[in-house]
C-alpha cells in the first residue's frame, strides 16, 4: 500500500512536478518529458503510453527503475541483450534518448499483474520468499525485496507479465540471456519448471496483493 | 577511431562469451591443504587489496543484496539450512572466505556464482565484510540437542579456546572465525571438512587438533559453541 502511495507521488511528480523534480532527474540523468515524446515515437505500439501493456510477453514498464531500464537499453544498442522485436525498435532510439525514456516509463504508475493460475501461488511464495536450500536457489526477495520491488542494481518484479518472466528464465537457462553478471543464469539453472512456474505467478500476484490490502 | 575499435573489441568480447560459454564459468580450482607446501594464510594479492581498502559499510549494504537471499538481511543465515549467521563476523574472516571462495582455495560451487570477481568488486568485499561485522548477532540460532555440552566444553578448552578464545570470539587480526552462536548445523559441517581434508583453505593447526576427534566429538562441541554467548562479541 506504501508502495502505491509512492507510486502515486512519482506519477504526480512526473506530471506535474517540473519543478520540484530535478533531483530525481539528476539522478537518472533524464527527463521524463523528453522522455514522453521519444516513447510515444518509437515505444508505445508494444509497451503503451503508461508502460502497461496487456500484449503477451511483453514486459511492463511502468515504475521499472531508471537504472534498469537505462541498463536494458544500451545492452540491446550493443548487442548484450537481443530479441528479435526490440531489434527491430531499438536502434530508433540514439544513447542520448536512452536515459529520457528510462525516466518516463520509470515515472510512471504499475498496474497489479495478472495471475493465470493461482493454485501455485503457494509454493511460488515459498521459492520467493526462501529460495531452496538444497539446490542452491537465493530467495528472490533478497535481491528483487520482499515486495518485488526491486533497488537501483535490481529490477522491479511485482506485477510483471507472467509469460515475459517465463520466456525470460528460459533465455537465461539456455543461456541465451547473458547481461546478468551470471547471477540469473545461475539461478534459473538451478530452478525446476514448477519452481519457475510458481514464481512467475507469485511475481504476478505481488500487486494484486498489495491492491486487495486496500 | 579509437572508439571505432573499442566497440570492435567489446563486440568480439561478446561473440567470444557466447560461442564459449552458455553459462557463467564455474568456480577456479587453487591449490589448498592437499598441495605439498601448503601455507595457511598465505599473502595474496587480492586479499591484501581488499584489506588495505579503506570499507565503507553503507556501500557494503548495498552490496551485500546479493548474499541476502541466503544469509538473510539481518546476517543471521539458516541453520536449517547450513547458511552461516555473518553478522557480528570479523571483517578479516569474512574477508578470507569471500576471497578464497573467489580464488577457489574453499571450494563451494553454490556460492560461487554470486560472490565471483565479475558480481562483487574486491573494495566490495570489504565493503561487505564491514557492514556485516557491524551488525548486531541475531539473538536466535541453531542448537544442538544438549545431551553432550560437558564433553564439548571439555574438548573446546582443550584444543579450541587457544586460538578461538575462551568465549569463542575469534581473532580479527589472526583471521580466527568467531565461533560462539554459530548454527551448530555450520559448525559441525565445516569441522568435519577441516578434519577431513575438505575444507582446502582450513588452518594445518587446527587439522591437527581435531584430526582424533569422533563425529560425536565434533557434534559436542560444536553443541558447545553455538551456546557461548552473544555477548562474547569483541569491542
Amino acid at each position: 500500500m506504501r508502495l502505491l502511495a509512492i507510486q502515486s507521488l512519482v506519477g504526480v511528480a512526473g506530471c506535474v512536478g517540473v519543478l520540484s523534480a530535478p533531483a530525481l532527474w539528476a539522478q537518472t540523468k533524464g527527463d521524463p518529458e523528453i522522455g514522453a515524446g521519444i516513447a510515444a515515437r518509437v515505444c508505445v505500439a508494444c509497451h503503451a503510453e503508461d508502460g502497461t501493456s496487456p500484449m503477451p510477453n511483453t514486459p511492463r514498464l511502468a515504475s521499472q527503475h531508471a537504472t534498469y531500464l537505462v541498463k536494458q537499453m544500451k545492452d540491446y544498442r550493443a548487442g548484450r541483450r537481443t530479441s528479435e522485436v526490440m531489434g527491430n525498435y531499438i536502434g530508433g532510439l540514439s544513447e542520448e534518448e536512452i536515459p529520457h525514456v528510462a525516466a518516463y516509463y520509470a515515472a510512471q504508475e504499475a498496474i497489479p499483474g495478472v495471475v493465470t493460475d493461482p493454485s501455485v501461488l503457494k509454493l511460488g511464495r515459498r521459492v520467493y520468499v526462501d529460495g531452496n536450500p538444497g539446490s542452491g536457489i537465493p530467495a528472490c526477495s533478497g535481491c528483487h525485496g520482499d515486495e518485488g520491488e526491486g533497488t537501483r542494481r535490481f529490477p522491479r518484479l511485482a506485477g510483471q507479465d507472467v509469460g515475459y518472466t517465463l520466456e525470460q528464465m528460459r533465455l537465461y537457462a539456455a543461456g541465451e540471456r547473458t547481461n546478468d553478471r551470471g547471477l540469473m543464469q545461475t539461478v534459473a539453472d538451478r530452478m525446476s519448471e514448477a519452481e519457475t512456474l510458481a514464481v512467475a505467478q507469485y511475481i504476478a500476484s505481488l500487486m494484486v496483493l498489495d491492491a486487495e490490502e486496500e | 577511431m579509437m572508439t571505432r575499435l573499442a566497440c570492435l573489441g567489446s563486440l568480439a568480447l561478446v561473440l567470444v562469451a557466447d560461442i564459449a560459454s552458455a553459462s557463467p564459468p564455474a568456480q577456479p580450482y587453487a591449490p589448498g591443504i592437499e598441495s605439498p607446501g601448503y601455507v595457511w594464510n598465505a599473502p595474496n594479492e587480492e586479499q591484501m587489496i581488499a584489506l588495505a581498502h579503506r570499507a565503507d559499510p553503507a556501500n557494503g549494504e548495498e552490496a551485500y543484496a546479493v548474499c541476502r537471499g541466503c544469509h538473510q538481511a539481518d546476517g543471521s543465515g539458516r541453520g536449517d539450512a547450513i547458511y552461516p549467521q555473518l553478522a557480528g563476523q570479523h571483517a578479516s574472516v569474512l574477508i578470507k572466505q569471500m576471497v578464497d571462495v573467489r580464488a577457489g582455495r574453499r571450494d563451494n560451487p553454490k556460492m560461487h556464482p554470486f560472490v565471483a570477481e565479475w558480481v562483487v568488486s574486491s573494495e566490495e568485499v570489504a565493503d561487505i565484510a564491514a557492514y556485516l561485522s557491524q551488525l548486531p548477532i541475531p539473538p536466535t540460532n541453531l542448537k544442538g540437542d544438549g545431551t553432550a555440552l560437558a564433553r564439548g566444553q571439555a574438548l573446546y578448552e582443550k584444543d579450541c579456546a587457544a586460538c578461538h578464545g575462551a568465549q569463542g570470539e575469534g581473532d580479527g587480526a589472526e583471521f580466527y572465525p568467531r565461533v560462539a552462536h554459530q548454527h551448530v548445523s555450520y559448525l559441525d559441517r565445516e569441522s568435519k571438512l577441516i578434519r577431513d581434508g575438505g575444507r582446502r583453505n582450513a588452518n594445518p593447526e587446527m587439522v591437527k587438533a581435531i584430526k582424533g576427534y569422533s563425529d560425536a566429538d565434533i557434534a559436542a562441541v560444536s553443541d558447545y559453541m553455538s551456546r557461548l554467548p552473544v555477548e562474547s562479541r569483541p569491542e
